[in-house]
């Protein structure tokens, strides 16, 4: 399995990445996946910058990720997968990405987004795209560091925020 | 005069200032911005883009920060590709925070930040060999 972990964490690489999650896993690659990240050629420059010495960093579109994940040169690695959005997980998963779980990272305080947690503020379109996972039979949790219980999350959400999690 | 912010995660770039303010008084241009767990990097920049406003008084601003490739300096430095006149340093320390107050005043941006990369690294020794080289 070359695609090891995703993590929908909208503060990209930053230091729980960099220091917890680089030091508790053997990583090669970081790909950080989102469209608008991807097309904004300052974002992607800091992004590569801050690459740690043991993994490269790319930043590529939700298509580009996957099919490169798909592709042959992906599995001699062990790759980190960072989407800024559950929007974007759910896109990975739609465009063919093969994972059992994706985790729930810093998702902070957007307007219109409502607490779960001090680090989870979830939109209505998150917590939409969340269900979505979750009915894929796509196991959702909740870690910001490596150590943290990988209990099922989507629970936490429906009961948190049922406005938003209830069928349509 | 250079300005000088100061960001880090939680309460660190707050208590630099405070100890700054006990070794070499209270300083001008000075200003602390902290990560709060719930913020994104977004509502970052725009803490730090208000705290360098108020301290650049048009010759500049030098943005010390704790880790390098965490939020703080990530925004610090997406804030400074966007403007002049501006530097990140990573991997502050009280040291380094000051030999700036003592040589802000007649010093400029480059200077500043030749002064500050020295007094950062140098400033870094253990007892063990500081007694051995005696």
């Amino acid at each position: 399995m070359p695609v090891f972990h995703v993590r929908m964490d909208n503060r990209l690489i930053h230091g729980q990445i960099l220091v917890s999650w680089n030091s508790a896993f053997k990583i090669d690659h970081i790909i950080v996946t989102n469209d608008k990240v991807a097309n904004d050629p300052l974002q992607v420059t800091l992004l590569k910058a801050v690459a740690p010495l043991n993994a490269k960093v790319s930043v590529l579109t939700i298509k580009d990720c996957v099919d490169y994940c798909n592709s042959p040169e992906a599995e001699k690695e062990n790759i980190f997968i960072l989407a800024k959005y559950p929007e974007d997980g759910l896109a990975l998963l739609e465009a063919g990405l093969k994972i059992p779980v994706l985790n729930l990272g810093n998702q902070a305080f957007v307007r219109g987004s409502q607490k779960i947690s001090n680090t989870v503020f979830l939109t209505e379109s998150g917590v939409k795209a969340l269900k979505k996972i979750h009915e894929m039979g796509i196991r959702i949790t909740c870690r910001m560091m490596p150590n943290d219980p990988d209990t099922e999350y989507w629970p936490t959400i429906e009961k948190t925020l049922p406005q938003w999690a209830k069928s349509d | 005069m250079v300005g000088i912010v100061i960001v880090s995660h939680g309460a660190m770039a707050n208590g630099m200032l405070d100890a700054a303010r006990m070794i070499v008084g209270e300083q001008e241009g000075m200003l602390a911005v902290s990560l709060e767990e719930m913020e994104d990097v977004e509502g970052l920049i725009e803490k730090i883009a208000a705290a360098v406003e108020k301290v650049d008084t048009g010759d500049g601003v030098l943005v010390l920060v704790d880790v390098f490739g965490a939020s703080p300096f990530n925004a610090s430095a997406r804030l400074t590709l966007s403007r002049d006149k501006m530097d990140v340093i990573t991997g502050m320390n009280l040291p380094m925070l000051l030999e700036l107050a003592i040589h802000r005043q007649g010093s400029n941006l480059d200077e500043l930040v030749k002064i500050a990369l020295e007094a950062g690294t140098s400033s870094i020794k253990t007892l063990s060999e500081t007694l051995k080289s005696k």
